[in-house]
This record gives C-alpha cells, structure tokens and sequence, in this order.
C-alpha cells in the first residue's frame, strides 16, 4: 500500500515509516499540517496517518478540508489526547480510526490493514470458515471436521469477527472495539481469557491450531 | 403551588412588608385607642353635668307631690330609651317612664334588659334624695357606643387601604425579586454543573444588591472559566509534551525487544520495562481524563444509556477472568429493564470495568461479586459488592481521592486512580456514590435519578 504520515515528531514518524517499510508498503513522511494536506490531495494514497496535533494545520483541520474536496482516502487519527470525547470529535471530523499514544506498531499495523482493506467481505455471506472449520451464520452453528461445537454467543460473534478478518492480525483493542464496543482498555487481561476460552472449544481438541497469536500484536486466522 | 406560595412567603420584601403593616396597625390601633379614650372620658364628663343640672333643676319643686307631678308629665314626653325619669315617693309609689328600685344617692350605672320598658341598653344615671323618696334621672349611653362604633370605622377604614397597599406591594416586590433570585440561583446552578458560559442576565438599569450579586456571580464565573480553560490548554500541553517521550520509550523498548542478539535475560528486563512504561501511560491516561471531565463536561453528548444492557456486557466481558481467578460474578436484574439513565455510554461502561476490575483485584480466591440493578421510586441503584475484606469505615472517604491507596493494597497492581475515576463520572451524571460495609467485603452503591 501507499501510506502518507503526517506526524511532527521525527522518532515516532520514523518509527512509524521504517515499519511500515518493512512491511512491504511505499511511505510518505511530512511533518506539517500544510504540507500534508498538499500531499494528502494529490489522491494516490490508499492509507494515510495523521496525528492531531500539528504544527502549521492541525490534524483534524486538515481532515475536514480533505473530505470537504471529496477525498474519501482511509485516515487513521494519532492523538495524545484520549478522552471519550477527543474520540468522538476525531471520528466526526471524519477519521475512519482514532489511536491513541503511545501505541505499539503491531496495533498501528493491524489498524491500518483494517483500514486499507475496506470494504469488508460482502455482508450476505452466509458460511465462513477456516480450514476444517465451519461457520454457519443463519443457524448459529460452529462445526470442526464434522464435529459440532456449542459456542457461547460472545464468542460465536468473536470467532466471527476473526474469521471475517482471516489473515489480518486483529489487535486487543480492536477486538474489544468491535465485539464488546468498549473503546478503553481494562486494565484485565479480559480479551486473552476470552481468546483463550474460544481456543479450548475449537482448537484444543485438534490437530491444527486455527487461532494464531502474534507475538506483540494480536490474534489472527491463518488462511 | 402550595410550595410557591411558602417559597413566597419566605421572600425578604413580602416579610419585610408584612412586618411594617402589623407595626403600622399596632401604631394606628394605640392612637385611635388613647384619642377614643380621650374623648369618651370628655363625653362621661359633659354627660355628667348635664344629669347633675337637670337634677338641679327638679330641687326647684316645692314637696314630694309636686315633684311627683312634675316628673310625670315630663315623663309623658321623654323617650325612656334616651332618657329615664323615675321619682321614688317615700311612701313607695313610683313615678316616671321607668320603674327602678331604690339605691344608692350618686352617679351610677344603669343596665336595662333589652325587651324590658324603653328598649333597654346602658346608661348613666344620677340619683338622689328627694323629700325622703328618690329621684333618678338617667341618660342613655347610646351616644358613646356609637362614638366607640365610629372610631372602629374610621380605623378600619383607614387602615385596610394601607394594610391592602403594603401587601400588594410586597408582593409584587417578591415576585419580581423572586424572578431575579431564581435568575441567579438557576445561573449558579448551572455554573456547579459544569456549563461555565453561564451568566446572570443583566437587569436593565439597576444597581441594587441583587444586580450587583449577580455581576459578582458573573466575575467570579468569567474568572472560573478561564482558568479552566488555561487547565484544558495545559492538560493538552502535558499530554503532547509528555506522550511524545512516552512514545518514543515505548518505541525505543519495542525495537530493543526485537534484537534477535538479545539475550533471554536482557528480552525479559525490556519486557518489564515495557510494561512499566504502559503502566505510567495507564496512570496518566487515567489523570488526564479526570482532568477533562471536570474541566468541561461532555454533558452534551448524554443519551439515554441502558445500564442493564451494560452490566450484562460487562459482567459477560469480566466472567472469564473471574473464573480463572477462582471469583465469581453474577448480576441480578431487578430494574425490570427500566435501567435507563441519561449519560455518556463509554463513561458508564468504564465506571463498571473499574468497579468490577476493582473487586476483582481487592478480593482473594473463591470470592463473590454481586452486581444488582434496582428502581426505588424516581431513581435507578447500581450496586457492586464483593465478599473480600471491605474498606474500613474511616477509610471510605480516602479511596475516593486521587492516587490513594490502602496500606495493605500497595502490593497490588493498579493506579489507585480506579475508584476517583468512578467518583468524577458519577458527579457528572449526577449520580449519589456511597461505600458501605457489604458484611463481609465492600459494597459500593451508585444512584442515579430516573
């Protein structure tokens, strides 16, 4: 993917860019409102990495003037601020993802696949599955090899959420984002019993583990 | 209504003015008392000379049977009910318009019973010695009650335009007031719940004390708002200026963790650092969000929130964790799925996470947390209790405040920032939060107004 940042303070930025690099994307750096939003207009970006607080424009300026001229290119809002409102008012302003600092790049990089993937798979999708294993959405019913697996509804939603997303890592926060709406962390380790939970219905009593854990990161589906 | 009036009642200017009219009629009362004194004595004393004049008189008649004669026919022509005419002969007849029985010589007081010869009443009689017999000339008082009747008149009439006066004028004055002390009040009001753009609307022209308050009120609201807002500006400044190194650590340690020339050792010393860093970005995190609510108040974004929906979330979230510690949570719905509270729903589900979180961290293994939803009449009651230790009664005040914590709890993780966090968020919503004694554990009840 083609990813522009525009982030004032060089550490971070560059930290950001080297791996964003490594993972194969083309990166833009700038570190000025201004200058971003001239970057940002040129249209060529699939993703592009903003934080709020900019010298010259700041961030969330500089997003309303992009939609404003019909861009609708995926943002991703980086913020020291992280109150419920700064979110709120980050999202209205028309960013697609709001992080806060500091944050771990396997969160950055999970977040920004998410974004540059939209849409998701086709909502009428009625089976998904993975490997031997099945999901059937109008039935409610899980099933592995044949076998069927009685799944609480939580986690009938949180298998859904990974198997909808296969092969992207799906971070901690997202997870509590997308499947218990809760946009703060608990200081409990709340999503690793949860995964953990999933794991002993559907992969303990396999072969083949589905759920993966990336290390510093989150939880995936191999494809 | 009946409250509006007591409200009213208990309004300076209508006091004030109900007090001046009883001074007013207490004053008025004493005068016309002392003048009507003054001028029914007067009256007794011409009353006086006349009878003993008249009497006078009659001493011009030459015997008993004279008098006799003379106070007949004069009686013939006197009205008994404004003058009594009576001669008692010593040999026991009685002369005159009224038969009264014989007393004692001098002025004295004379009741007749109504329905009786003449039309009864009261009057002042004289009488005296005669040839041996009694002569009683007497004159009805009538004129000094009516005088007694005037001067009741002339008070009422005089003080009921002034006491009508006086009391709609209070009124009036308190009403008006009323509108401007509610003013305020509703200004100062809003200013506690957090709306610092709030200000007396300005009286035009007037400078009395209440309007001079109010400009007070609006300084001191002016004054408030921009330290707040220079509060805001410094808490965002904290935060860009204190994150950004924050980060930049966190990188640093992220790629340090990362070295495959690292040894298992070194891995494990960047791991806890990292985790030390995330832990002063939580405590931070938790201040400057603290900070935010009670700067300025996201009140504008409450929606109504069902909290039964929440809790069952978050005992759902919370439930796994418990179990792998050997703790329990249940929720008991009793709310009938009324819990609905007006709020900001991230706020409230965060005050549930650090409740519970709170418990769960407070309470040893095999422990129970009971969260329970209930509606008294016009509120909504959350409330988390567990069966571990409690909070001693001295206590409970303290954990309110920010970054306290138990002696026995420094060992335990956490910010000591969970309960003040839940504090702020309540007094946002309004809501009461109390500590109690669950016997055993900690019992921590929210109530919010339905």
């Amino acid at each position: 993917m083609k990813i522009l940042v525009v982030e004032d303070d060089a550490t971070t930025s560059e930290y950001i860019a080297e791996g964003l690099r490594q993972e194969g994307h083309t990166v833009d750096l700038t570190a000025e409102g201004r200058e971003g939003l001239i970057h940002a207009t040129s249209g060529e970006y699939d993703v592009m990495i903003i934080d709020r607080m900019l010298p010259g424009l700041d961030g969330m300026s500089l997003v309303k003037a992009l939609r404003a001229a019909h861009n609708r290119t995926p943002v991703l809002f980086l913020t020291s601020l992280g109150g419920v409102d700064d979110r709120i008012e980050g999202l209205n302003a028309g960013g697609d993802d709001y992080l806060v600092k500091p944050f771990a790049f396997g969160e950055l990089s999970a977040r920004i696949h998410a974004l540059g993937r939209r849409p998701h798979l086709k909502e009428e999708t009625t089976v998904l599955s993975a490997g031997d294993l099945k999901m059937d959405l109008l039935a409610r019913r899980v099933s592995r090899a044949g076998q069927e697996i009685d799944l609480l509804p939580r986690e009938f939603a949180l298998l859904e959420h990974l198997l909808r997303r296969k092969g992207r890592v799906q971070t901690r926060t997202m997870l509590l984002e997308a499947v218990w709406d809760i946009s703060f962390d608990p200081q409990t380790n709340v999503v690793e019993t949860h995964i953990s939970r999933l794991r002993a219905k559907i992969d303990k009593p396999f072969e083949h583990e589905l759920i993966k854990t990336v290390r510093g990161s989150g939880y995936r589906i191999e494809t | 209504m009946a409250r509006r009036w007591s409200v009213l009642l208990l309004s300076t200017p209508l006091r004030l003015a109900l007090a001046l009219v009883m001074l007013f009629a207490l004053v008025s009362t004493l005068a016309f008392g002392a003048s009507y004194m003054v001028v029914r004595n007067n009256l007794e004393g011409t009353m006086r000379a006349d009878l003993a004049q008249e009497m006078a008189g009659f001493r011009a008649a030459p015997s008993a049977g004279a008098l006799a004669a003379l106070i007949e026919a004069e009686a013939q022509v006197t009205d008994p009910s404004r003058r009594i005419l009576t001669y008692l002969a010593p040999d026991g007849q009685v002369f005159g318009n009224v038969a009264l029985s014989r007393g004692q010589d001098g002025y004295l007081q004379i009741n007749l019973p109504p329905g009786s010869k003449g039309s009864g009443g009261s009057y002042l009689g004289l009488a005296g010695d005669f040839f041996g017999g009694q002569l009683i000339v007497a004159q009805s008082r009538e004129q000094m009650s009516s005088l007694g009747d005037m001067f009741r008149n002339v008070l009422i009439l005089t003080l009921l335009p002034t006491f009508a006066l006086a009391l709609g004028g209070g009124i009036l004055l308190a009403l008006r007031s009323k509108a401007r002390v509610e003013s305020i009040t509703s200004t100062l009001e809003r200013l506690t719940t957090g709306d610092l753009a709030a200000r007396v609307p300005k009286m035009r022209g007037r400078a009395d004390d209440l309007s001079l308050i109010g400009d007070r009120i609006d300084r001191m609201a002016a004054r408030q708002q921009a330290a707040t807002e220079a509060l805001r500006q410094v808490s965002a400044d904290i935060a860009h200026d204190l994150k950004t190194p924050i980060q930049r650590v966190s990188v640093m340690l992220n790629q340090l963790e990362e070295r495959e020339s690292l040894s298992p050792e070194d891995a494990e010393l960047a791991a806890r650092a990292r985790a030390e860093a995330d832990r002063i970005v939580a405590t931070f995190q938790s201040l400057l969000q603290i900070a935010q609510i009670e700067g300025g108040s996201p009140k504008a974004r409450f929606a109504p929130v069902d909290l039964s929906d929440l809790a069952r979330t978050f005992v759902e979230i919370f439930e796994p964790s418990a179990e792998d510690r050997g703790q329990h949570i249940s929720l008991t719905d009793d709310s009938d799925g009324q819990a609905r509270v007006l709020g900001e729903k991230g706020l409230l589900g965060q005050v549930l996470a650090n409740l519970i979180e709170n418990a769960l961290r407070h309470t040893p293994e095999g422990s129970q947390i009971a969260l329970r939803l209930h509606r008294p009449p016009g509120a909504v009651v959350l409330e988390v209790a567990d069966t571990g230790p409690g909070i001693p009664e001295e206590e409970r005040e303290n954990v309110l405040r920010r970054l306290y914590r138990l002696e026995r709890s420094r060992t335990t993780p956490g910010s000591g920032l969970g309960l003040a966090l839940v504090a702020v968020i309540a007094e946002l919503h309004e809501a009461r939060l109390e500590l109690d004694d669950a016997a055993p554990g900690l019992l921590v009840r929210l109530t919010f107004k339905a």
